[in-house]
């Protein structure tokens, strides 16, 4: 590679290809479900673990392959973390609320403003977590900047996005972006966003006036079969939209002089948000011909004639209730299984394949810098229930 | 790939040293160490083979740390017969490292772990709300009764019933209640005008009696043993047990299963299982209070369950019964009704008592 940098006039275009399998994935997704299943959801630590790796692991840029070098312990401790706490938070927000209540009825209401604002501040860390984890050519990425200086700027962006009806949502996503990617380091190159929020409003603005055409038109004019009508069209909004803020998020990143383009078709995502949805609903038809058989069965097994078979008399039974049970969890196994393959790893590898990197050449030599940050605000975002990338 | 480089210039390995992202393409010499020299023949690193381990990789590419190296040192081997001999010579290449956990002991684990919370919350919980219920000031559990008694009246209507010959009649009978009961005069009884045939007792003492119940009663006994039952809940303390054990059973389950914001299918259905067991254990003492507060008064106790039987009908089979937050009423009734028993003491108001009471939602 140091032979190229003494002929700088020409800046190096390089690609990044996915090369996973698909059914290491799909095994790799499953396996960890039933697991997840089994420890009553503390397998996920080690689920989320293994997934990153693979991506990760699987991702080649001029070459040279990233690695995720986080692990399930870290996840499981700032779980621990997060507990720590958000227990007595929960206790204190417990006693305000009589407090507040005695004065006002019903006056506890915006305390859940407090955990939005905390729900904010995890998004932070958990991305900070994962970027310090994330290693390509023996250096590693990370983060600095306040996770409470970021959650107070979301918060009032996101009051800011509700108050004009979703409008100001590309400027809200430009401005945490850079605040994000100013606190973003690889080695020493320092990061920054150059997306603008008005270039992703140019580009989107219609899919924002059709979801709220399609949103406020049938109740206005009294029509509740027009929503049965649109309702289709809106997974496919969502995915013109979601490859749109990629593309445009993607060509927005920089680190020192490395820049990336992202070349994602703009219907590229439909197909694996409508396959995404199509899976789903024959998981969800499948679950009711299980209940159907599993309600038939016992009828017969109990011997009962018409009388029990009434869905009153099934709803009473022990074995019908186990039953339901065991196969509620298996249909939400099957559906995380859905969409970590589609919406996961799917839209990954389409999002890399079609990334091109100029200007590696800076990227050469850099020298390795920063410090690991710890997991608590994964713990956080576990606890909250709350995604980030 | 179609990054990589000519073969005539193909390097055996490639070696980032872990201090910078400079990628150095190395020749390896194996002997006593593995020796890491750079095209110009310039020894880079010399590893010793035990302290190697595998990291991730794609497939097809074997990649290396170095437990002794910089943690990021990587060297990465694309060729299969070069990778092969040196894991040949490498012997502790998947003891440590990332791939390294055991989902035998996870799983093993995380079992132990809910069967002691859920022992817990089944076994532990009641005890515990047992002990600590008694133990609250009862300025605490007046103040919680505020704030309730502000929203059942928001959400019910907050017109309280205070016909003075009502009142007196009211009076009357909640004194009775009271000293049979051997409760302290922090307790009260206040009417609402509501719609809604029911009862309940505050933190704190005070109970809500909504007019729709005295209109469905028959007699002043059947009231007189609602009456008892709440006072029941008052005198075992149930709305701070309740709140204890409910407030922390919600905690562990979703401590349990990792959503402390308590939504979920599962921890919902855990939760009611094991929330409306221990509500139907208060109910049944709060019923065995009414019965005893009854007899001691000389009435039957069956009118409460005669009451109750008429505002509900029949309901074991057609609901859930064993997330149902009361016993069934044909048992509660069943079982007041075998304890029936021709009074001997006084009735607990007169007739016109009795009709001043019924009437004292009227507005004069």
């Amino acid at each position: 590679m140091n032979e190229m940098s003494s002929v700088p006039q020409v800046p190096m275009v390089r690609s990044g290809s996915f090369c996973g399998s698909r059914a290491e994935f799909r095994r790799l997704v499953l396996r960890g479900g039933l697991l997840e299943l089994i420890t009553l959801g503390f397998y996920r630590f080690w689920l989320a673990t293994d997934m990153r790796r693979h991506l990760w692991a699987n991702t080649t840029l001029d070459g040279d392959a990233a690695e995720y070098t986080g692990t399930g312990k870290e996840l499981l401790l700032g779980f621990l973390m997060a507990v720590a706490i958000l227990a007595p938070l929960y206790i204190g927000y417990f006693l305000l609320g009589i407090e507040a209540e005695s004065l006002q009825t019903f006056a506890s209401v915006p305390l859940v403003a407090l955990f939005y604002l905390f729900s904010q501040f995890a998004i932070y860390r958990a991305r900070r977590y994962r970027l310090t984890r994330t290693v390509w050519r023996g250096v590693r990425f990370w983060m600095t900047g306040s996770g409470w200086a970021y959650a107070l700027r979301a918060s009032l962006w996101a009051l800011a996005v509700l108050l004009t009806f979703g409008l100001l949502l590309p400027w809200r996503t430009a401005a945490l972006e850079r605040y994000k990617m100013n606190h973003s380091h690889y080695g020493e190159l320092q990061g920054r966003f150059e997306g603008r929020g008005l270039e992703l409003f140019k580009r989107g603005w219609w899919i924002w006036a059709l979801t709220l055409a399609f949103l406020i038109v049938p109740s206005l004019l009294w029509l509740p079969y027009l929503t049965i009508v649109v309702l289709p069209a809106l997974p496919v909004l969502f995915a013109l939209y979601r490859a749109m803020e990629w593309r445009w998020w993607l060509s927005g990143l920089r680190f020192g002089a490395v820049r990336l383009q992202s070349a994602l078709p703009a219907t590229a995502l439909i197909p694996l948000y409508l396959k995404a949805i199509g899976w789903s609903a024959l998981l969800l038809m499948g679950f009711s011909l299980y209940l159907g058989l599993g309600g038939v069965v016992i009828t017969l097994l109990t011997g009962g004639e018409g009388e029990l078979f009434r869905p009153e008399a099934l709803q009473n039974n022990i074995a019908m209730l186990v039953l339901t049970g065991i196969g509620y969890l298996l249909l939400i196994v099957g559906f995380n299984a859905v969409m970590r393959i589609y919406l996961l790893r799917d839209l990954w590898a389409k999002v890399v394949n079609t990334t091109t990197v100029y200007g590696l050449d800076a990227a050469a030599e850099v020298a390795a810098q920063g410090e690991l940050a710890t997991a608590l605000g994964e713990g956080f975002a576990d606890g909250l229930d709350v995604a980030g990338f | 790939m179609p990054h990589d480089l000519p073969s005539h210039i193909a390097p055996e390995a490639i070696y980032f040293d872990g201090t910078s992202s400079r990628r150095h393409r190395v020749t390896l010499s194996f002997g006593e160490r593995l020796l890491l020299q750079n095209l110009e023949g310039e020894t880079l690193a010399s590893w010793a083979f035990g302290d190697l381990r595998r990291a991730d990789a794609p497939s097809g590419i074997l990649r290396l740390s170095n437990v002794a190296a910089p943690p990021l040192a990587r060297l990465e081997i694309r060729d299969p017969g070069l990778a092969a001999q040196l894991t040949a010579l490498c012997t502790g290449l998947d003891d440590t490292g990332p791939a390294r956990h055991s989902t035998a002991r996870i799983v093993r684990w995380s079992v132990a772990a809910a069967a002691s919370v859920l022992l817990i919350a089944v076994f532990g919980l009641p005890l515990i709300a047992e002990r600590l219920a008694p133990l609250l000031p009862r300025s605490f559990e007046q103040r919680l009764g505020v704030v309730v008694e502000q929203q059942v009246k928001t959400l019910l209507g907050d017109r309280v019933c205070d016909d003075p010959a009502g009142q007196a009649a009211l009076a009357k009978l909640v004194e009775a209640v009271r000293s049979a009961g051997g409760l302290d005069d922090h307790v009260a009884v206040v009417v609402l005008s509501s719609g809604i045939p029911n009862a309940v007792a505050l933190p704190g003492g005070k109970v809500l009696l909504f007019s729709a119940l005295l209109a469905d009663a028959n007699d002043p006994d059947e009231i007189a043993a609602v009456i008892a039952h709440e006072f029941g809940h008052v005198a075992h303390h149930d709305n701070m047990k309740v709140l204890i054990h409910n407030g922390s059973a919600s905690f562990l389950i979703g401590l349990l299963f990792g959503d402390l914001s308590g939504s979920g299918a599962l921890v919902f259905a855990t939760k009611t299982l094991i929330t409306s067991s221990y509500s139907r254990e208060a109910e049944h003492d709060a019923d065995t209070f009414s019965i005893e507060v009854m007899q001691k008064l000389g009435r039957s106790p069956k009118g409460l369950g005669e009451l109750l039987f008429r505002l509900t009908g029949k309901q074991g089979g057609s609901a859930l019964d064993i997330v149902a937050s009361h016993p069934l009423t044909e048992d509660r009734r069943d079982r007041m009704r075998s304890l029936d028993a021709v009074p001997t003491g006084p009735p607990l108001l007169t007739a016109a008592e009795w009709q001043a009471l019924k009437a004292i939602c009227k507005r004069s």
